[in-house]
């Protein structure tokens, strides 16, 4: 029994990456009808900023009280979404925007383009092999009844519930946020209605992208490492989270993502960690042959 | 007197298809013109490039003097025109509130929006009564009456109307009918698309015969009922 507590506490802290990073996926989905393959990408420039800038300061390992280790967290983390949220507008601008609304494979190659292009500069800056993030969190474990968690699991997780929070708030209450429920449901009235529907997507791939890259720090943080081709495997799996989610509620694609994440941590604790993306993705196309809308239905493309 | 909406040798094509072809119309401050034509006449296709939504291949559309045709849709909006669209439209995945609140979303929120959302639901009363229901849950008759009341709330001086009776009860056609009147009367004047000529020549004061795109004619709703084609094709008689 505490080992499944464990596993399942293990599980949630790392599924909230997913969620958030699958957030993006059906954020830009949703309200534009573009697959953006370059979104895990925008995660892979958030752990490397992480990277640069804690390199940069020259941080002790674990040398940090605890005031100044938030101080820099938080620094870093608005480094990244700064970052990430203009290579999102770049982006938005350059390949989204003028691809948009023409056959739906068009926005998808010319991201895939963008995703391959940014794997390989990360490549040519950073060399290949993955590069150490030094860990600014000191590190410390909470124990509650048995149940072990890391200073850093408890970080990575809370950020992601902010994130999430934030966009719900956002989305639900904001006056903006209204209009992009609107522009994802019909956006031919909500443009009739005076919504202004390029700044909208200017808005929500902005948005999305600010996500993955704080999801970036804290995945970069918490495995203490960023390589080039990280966002692949991560990107694919969010993906396919927001595919099993449906579009339509961002609870929805919050819950699966921290589904996926319990699951794998259940086949990592009771069978083995080898066989973790296997099953993780056996089971996400298993609901997808049955439910090929997602669980909670999806917008039509 | 000049006309508030003057459209001018308007041509919409979707490939190689034209849609509109050379169409001429204006409407006056205080009127209600229709557009009258069978399906695929191309109806939707001009209301649709008055408000920006599909850019035409030529022609021109000027509104109080403002060229309109090269602008976005949200522009079209500001300059004081609104649309309801064929078959409602609303945001089903919105409530009823929201759905009004979008349609004053290009206005500044003040005192004026929140007393014509009061204006709004005084008309229709079953606005105000599920106001925090999602648009989906309401019935064609009560999306028809957010649709218009949506439009309303950015305070418009043109109602775009395409085929507002489309898929609605005799008797909610009948009193929708009714309803273009009054709001003619508050001073905003109308142009509709309609396929059911007899309900929109008793209201309209013109009308414009719609056919494969071309205008084949015009004249005030007194001369079109008289007229033989419209007796024939469209009235039954």
């Amino acid at each position: 029994m505490e080992q499944f507590v464990q596993q399942l506490v293990n599980g949630i802290m790392a599924g909230s990456t997913y969620a958030v990073v699958a957030l993006g996926f059906g954020l830009v989905f949703s309200v534009m009808r573009v697959v953006n393959l370059a979104h895990p990408e925008i995660f892979m420039i958030g752990a490397y900023v992480a990277f640069v800038v804690i390199t940069g300061l020259h941080v002790p390992d674990a040398g940090l009280d605890v005031l100044a280790a938030l101080a820099v967290f938080l620094g870093v983390l608005l480094v990244a979404m700064l970052t990430t949220g203009a290579a999102g507008l770049v982006l938005e601008r350059l390949v989204i925007r003028p691809t948009r609304g023409t056959y739906i494979l068009t926005p998808f190659i010319a991201t895939a383009g963008v995703s391959i292009a940014l794997q390989n500069s990360a490549q040519r800056l950073f060399g290949p092999d993955p590069v150490r993030v030094p860990s600014v969190i000191p590190a410390y474990t909470f124990t509650l009844g048995g149940v072990r968690v890391s200073s850093m699991q408890l970080a990575t997780f809370l950020t992601a519930v902010a994130i999430m929070l934030a966009l719900r708030y956002y989305v639900h209450s904001t006056r903006w946020g209204r209009a992009t429920r609107a522009v994802a449901e019909k956006p031919d009235v909500a443009a009739a209605c005076g919504v202004n529907v390029n700044l909208v997507s200017q808005l929500t791939v902005g948005i999305a992208s600010i996500m993955a890259g704080a999801a970036g720090v804290a995945l970069g943080l918490l495995y203490t490492s960023a390589a080039p081709f990280m966002g692949l495997l991560y990107g694919l799996k969010s993906f396919i989270c927001m595919l099993v989610a449906g579009n339509r509620h961002i609870e929805a694609i919050m819950a699966v993502g921290l589904l996926l994440g319990v699951v794998e941590a259940m086949v990592t604790g009771y069978i083995s960690s080898n066989l973790r993306d296997a099953v993780a993705f056996a089971l996400l196309l298993a609901v997808l042959f049955f439910r090929p809308q997602g669980l909670f239905g999806s917008y039509e493309v | 007197m000049s006309a508030l909406l003057q459209v001018s040798g308007l041509e919409v094509a979707y490939g190689p298809v034209r849609a509109v072809r050379g169409v001429d119309l204006e409407v006056h401050q205080g009127e209600i013109r229709a557009i009258l034509g069978a399906n695929g006449a191309g109806k939707s296709s001009i209301i649709r490039a008055i408000m920006g939504l599909v850019k035409p291949r030529g022609g021109t559309v000027a509104f109080g003097g403002q060229a309109l045709h090269k602008l976005l849709p949200h522009k079209v909006n500001e300059w004081g025109i609104a649309w309801v669209p064929e078959g409602r439209q609303v945001f089903s995945t919105l409530t009823v509130e929201e759905n009004l609140l979008m349609g004053a979303f290009a206005r500044r929120h003040d005192q004026a929006t929140d007393a014509r959302q009061q204006q709004v639901m005084d008309m229709f009363p079953t606005l105000r009564e599920r106001r925090t229901q999602l648009a989906g849950s309401l019935s064609g008759g009560e999306q028809q009456m957010l649709a218009i009341g949506r439009a309303l709330m950015s305070n418009p001086r043109l109602l775009l109307m395409d085929e507002p009776s489309l898929g609605l009860a005799p008797k909610v056609v009948r009193s929708l009918f009714d309803l273009a009147q009054e709001i003619r009367a508050r001073g905003i004047s109308i142009l509709m698309a309609e396929q059911n000529a007899r309900q929109a020549l008793r209201v309209a004061d013109y009308a414009y015969l719609l056919e494969v795109g071309e205008i084949r004619g015009g004249g005030s709703a007194t001369e079109m009922e008289a007229s033989e084609t419209i007796r024939r094709v469209y009235l039954g008689g």
